[in-house]
């Protein structure tokens, strides 16, 4: 009896050595997780693949009737929409074509802006039941071209970036899971005076909106409902993605800096079709990196 | 063969836990409120208690595999649902030897093992420092909601499987015996 019990505690202690080193491990900012959790990720994501079509397709269905039943309010509304966008496209068409005249002006030896990107369209396949960790995969992986750091969005704005990548699939950290780890460059832009910028720093649950930290004011205050932009000078998104809205402008504990509470433009719980942004403009590192690959 | 299903079973429920919160209303997702299906715990509780002999040890490596296969494909911090998992089937093995298999004892049993396990994960993610949420709050947001969630579930599963597992479970030492 002693000994078996001896025996149990031994167990017992080897598991929680077993534990903390594998926790030490996977939080400890590796890069990519390893070629057995890989083929781990792929597996599932097959058998992901193959139920999240019949499951969809059910909840599709509650979501046409809803849909059906505000369709004449949106029918409304869009085609006031649409009257001011037939003026915009306009404006745009002449305005990308200044932009190109001024561009070869210049004599850019490449036509690559900070703007520029390769969209990798993607489905999400399934979405961490854990709660504390948010988190979906997608159905594609280092062979379609996805690489850790991407960003992710949907037509309405940012929803994350990629943060691990396998094969076939990869799993993509949602904006509202962010930290202070995890920091974009956004910017606000203003029409007459100096834009605004600043960095995301994390998602507070509290008041469900994303963290705008200021580091470069305007001269203007900044008002409600404004859009926030990525600004590309963080060097792994690209310039334009937009990332939310402005709800309130509150000072920090010591009243130097201003954070702006930023709600996301995207919606984070029903996402379906995504897109991988890979930055067309490759930085300098980059290039090295992948050369020494 | 039959060694086989209880294997396929998890393997599904953990694909399945992927898709769980489409299925939820979205109000429920949006609002404060943390459900989170413990699905292939509830199958791991009821493969203890219904396919289990006195002598053999299926279900603690079925939750260690399993618990491990959460962990990297839905959470990324690898050994916390694995080791939750085991230490709530190797006590669930040692209860079980007090009841009798009856829906009650399984609701009581699943019960325990869903708050053990999810008490377990909320200890071990804040001492990760990977979440910080005060014990008031987690109660309330997430372990009640949880827990009642998961009480449907087993109602579900529990018609469904504890007879099959019985049977499945007949020819386990027979089988282990012509080795």
């Amino acid at each position: 009896m002693n000994l078996f019990r001896k025996k149990r505690l031994f167990i017992f202690l080897i598991a929680f050595i077993v534990l903390v080193v594998l926790i030490g491990y996977s939080i400890s900012g590796r890069e990519n997780i390893t070629t057995a959790e890989q083929f781990i990720n792929d597996t599932v994501g097959w058998g992901q693949r193959i139920i999240h079509a019949p499951v969809n397709f059910v909840t599709d269905v509650f979501t046409n009737i809803e849909d059906i039943r505000n369709t004449y309010n949106e029918n409304q509304l869009l085609k006031e929409k649409l009257a001011e966008y037939t003026g915009l496209i306009y404006e745009n068409q002449e305005l990308s074509e200044e932009n190109e005249e001024l561009r070869n002006l210049m004599e850019w030896m490449d036509n690559e802006s900070i703007r520029d990107f390769n969209p990798i369209q993607a489905t999400v396949i399934s979405r961490s039941p854990e709660r504390w960790v948010e988190q979906v995969t997608i159905n594609k992986g280092l062979q379609d071209g996805v690489a850790t750091n991407m960003a992710v969005i949907t037509a309405e704005g940012m929803i994350g970036k990629v943060q691990t990548t396998s094969q076939f699939t990869s799993t993509v950290q949602l904006l509202t899971g962010f930290d202070q780890f995890n920091r974009i460059s956004a910017t606000i832009s203003r029409e007459d005076s100096d834009d605004i910028f600043g960095m995301i720093e994390g998602y507070d649950e509290e008041s469900e909106s994303l963290l705008f930290r200021i580091i470069e004011e305007s001269d203007q205050d900044l008002e409600e409902g404004e859009l926030v932009v990525s600004s590309g000078m963080g060097g792994v998104f690209p310039a334009g993605l937009p990332i939310g809205n402005v709800v309130e402008v509150v000072a920090d504990q010591y009243g130097l800096t201003r954070t702006a509470l930023i709600e996301p433009a995207a919606d984070m719980y029903d996402i379906n079709h995504v897109v991988v942004v890979d930055r067309a403009l490759s930085d300098a590192e980059d290039e090295e990196e992948e050369e020494t690959d | 063969m039959k060694h086989l299903y209880i294997p396929l079973f998890l393997f599904f429920f953990l694909i399945l836990e992927g898709v769980a919160l489409e299925l939820l209303p979205v109000a429920l997702l949006t609002s404060e409120l943390l459900i989170v299906p413990h699905w292939v715990l509830i199958f791991l509780v009821l493969t203890a208690m219904f396919y289990e002999k006195d002598t053999t040890y299926f279900s603690i490596i079925y939750a260690l595999i399993f618990g491990l296969l959460i962990d990297v494909v839905y959470t990324g911090v690898l050994g916390v649902y694995m080791f939750s998992y085991a230490l709530v089937i190797y006590l669930v093995l040692g209860l079980r030897k007090v009841f009798h298999g009856n829906i009650y004892v399984s609701l009581l049993l699943g019960i325990i093992s869903v708050m053990l396990a999810d008490v377990a994960i909320h200890v071990i993610y804040s001492a990760a420092g990977v979440i910080q949420m005060v014990w008031n709050d987690y109660a309330i947001y997430r372990l009640l909601p949880t827990v009642l969630s998961n009480i449907v579930f087993i109602l579900i599963l529990y018609p469904l499987f504890a007879k099959r597992l019985s049977k499945w479970s007949e020819g386990l030492l027979a089988g282990s015996d012509s080795l």
